[in-house]
């Protein structure tokens, strides 16, 4: 489905990442891991449109592409879930869920009752967001995991066809995690694919089809979970 | 029940500026009842100053505000409005019809609030150190094109009567005023403009990754400052015929009391109109006051002071239970 050929990019004398191929197949989990610094980052910025590569080819379903913004990557059915910086803070569920997307009638007005109807729905259909009971509910007040779950659920409600998580888990309680994993699960299951970023190996391994291993910018590894141990990938990162 | 909608009502932010101002009004009209010799708050002359001085602070706070809910500050709005004023009654006094120059006044705040905007856009140096430059610059500007004079402005006809003119205890400014509160809340609440308002003050990197253009709009935000700071100029000067060199310092600081008075975030991405509307008239409120009692001039700092102190302390107390 997206295939990134030959990504190089550097920052100044630093080498974040040198002739990476990567490619997401439909209805797949990819954990994309590595220790801190390998360039995983940096490839989610750069497929997400934040930041442009300075070599290497972008193709999705065959066809060449060029994403320069965020609009770019989301026109390709790409959706960015951050760690911290998915939602504001100080706005409601409502609001967060339109951003960029608002329903608007005549001249850019809001049509509140339909953004209202719509974000129940989307509250609804989404697994593990439990205790939030409306729409007006200020997204600062709600747990770590509800976020990510709102996050997640507003990138599946724009039909989004891949999900970049960066580092979705890491500041969650253990029920929440497994909350975001079973989403994660449920969503492949709906077609959507995700590219699982984070350096905890243990959350990764339950949930992910195929894990690519990035360290100081190369690729080193891209392997089926099945072929291949938790022993193995923890042994790998560690040599590092 | 009515408790019960109370409490509800006093845990939002704007809810107790509300009550705060509630609170006020009830407190001054009783004082006002009991000695009316000595407190003349509900003289209709009092209302009246009331009414059509509120708005020279106010019209300025509701821009001030949706700029401070994008997350940036404008302390150039002093200057904008005087120099504004200038070229209209420059303009005026070389022959050119009111409403043109008026036009012209809103136009140059517009540029103002706009160079504003695309200094701290581009350069990214925080608005609150570029607008200083700003104000300080624009300032300079007043002097060079008034020569250290006053300018009068008397256009008359229906001009000054749509701008000035009153029936009864109501004013013309105070209208004007509530057509831009009205504006800005509709923009900020009801439009998708005011929901990137919001997200861009609230958090910029959220707002960028769903595609918002933030650059666009707190350009927007900061000529919406600019625009209603000029507005302001221009009612304040028709009101008293004339602008003169020194008017307009303070103003921009007044502003930022009002809106944080009236709960709007000073790291953006929270506020209301009606909060900072509050905000404005509650600051002039107390002014009125302690004029009213002749108090001496030093205790009008004092109490501005402790009220700013007691507001925020207040929001920070809901904020936190």
């Amino acid at each position: 489905m997206l295939e990134a050929r030959g990504i190089t990019k550097r920052f100044g004398a630093v080498q974040a990442l040198d002739q990476v191929d990567f490619s997401v197949y439909p209805n797949e989990i990819i954990g994309l891991i590595g220790d801190n610094g390998a360039g995983k980052s940096t490839l989610i910025k750069i497929l997400s449109g934040v930041i442009f590569p300075d070599e290497g080819e972008i193709f999705y379903c065959g066809e060449k592409v060029e994403i320069r913004s965020p609009r770019d990557s989301h026109r390709l059915g790409i959706e960015t879930i951050y760690q911290d910086a998915a939602l504001v803070d100080t706005m409601s569920i409502m609001r967060n869920t339109f951003l960029g997307r608002e329903k608007t009638g005549f001249a850019g007005f809001l049509k509140k009752k339909e953004m209202r109807e719509k974000s129940i729905e989307v509250l609804e259909k989404s697994i593990g967001i439990s205790g939030i009971v409306s729409p007006e509910q200020i997204v600062g007040n709600l747990s770590g995991g509800q976020k990510q779950s709102v996050a997640i659920a507003r990138a599946v409600y724009f039909k989004k066809r891949i999900l970049l998580l960066d580092e979705p888990t890491s500041a969650l309680s253990v029920k929440e995690t497994q909350k975001v994993l079973d989403y994660m699960l449920q969503l492949r299951e709906e077609g959507v694919s995700c590219v699982f970023v984070t350096h905890n190996l243990y959350h990764v391994y339950q949930v992910a089809d195929r894990l690519v291993i990035l360290s100081h910018g190369k690729k080193i590894k891209d392997v089926l979970k099945g072929d291949t141990s938790l022993e193995e990938l923890t042994c790998i990162l560690c040599e590092k | 029940m009515f408790l019960a909608f109370f409490n509800k009502f006093r845990r939002t932010r704007v809810g107790n500026i509300v009550i705060l101002f509630v609170a006020i009004q009830i407190g001054c009209i009783t004082f006002s009842l009991l000695f009316p010799e000595r407190f003349r708050y509900i003289d209709p002359t009092n209302i009246q100053v009331l009414l059509r001085a509120i708005p020279q602070i106010a019209i300025i706070t509701m821009g001030v505000n949706m700029l401070m809910i994008a997350g940036e500050f404008d302390l150039s709005v002093g200057s904008n409005f005087t120099f504004s004023a200038f070229i209209m009654a420059i303009l005026f006094n070389r022959g050119i019809p009111p409403s043109l120059s008026m036009l012209a006044a809103l136009l140059v705040g517009c540029f103002i609030g706009f160079l504003n905007g695309l200094i701290v856009v581009k350069t990214k140096i925080p608005s609150f150190i570029a607008t200083l430059g700003s104000m300080m610059f624009w300032r300079g500007m007043i002097y060079l094109v008034s020569g250290h004079k006053p300018a009068s402005f008397k256009p008359g006809g229906l001009f000054q009567s749509l701008l000035t003119s009153s029936v009864g205890p109501l004013q013309a400014q105070f209208f004007w005023l509530l057509l831009v509160a009205v504006l800005c809340y509709l923009l900020l609440e009801h439009h998708r403009l005011g929901n990137h308002f919001f997200a861009t003050g609230g958090n910029r990197q959220a707002a960028l990754a769903v595609g918002v253009d933030v650059n666009k709009v707190k350009l927007i935000a900061f000529v919406i400052a600019g625009v209603t700071a000029a507005l302001s100029g221009v009612v304040s000067t028709t009101r008293v015929s004339s602008v003169s060199p020194i008017q307009g310092e303070g103003l921009e600081l007044q502003a930022i009391a009002a809106c944080v008075i009236g709960g709007t975030s000073l790291l953006g991405g929270e506020g209301t109109v009606l909060g900072a509307f509050l905000g404005a008239t509650l600051l002039y409120t107390i002014q009125d006051i302690l004029l009213l009692l002749r108090a001496p001039g030093f205790y009008l700092n004092m109490f501005v002071g402790l009220v700013i102190l007691a507001a925020v302390i207040f929001n920070q107390l809901i904020k936190r239970g």
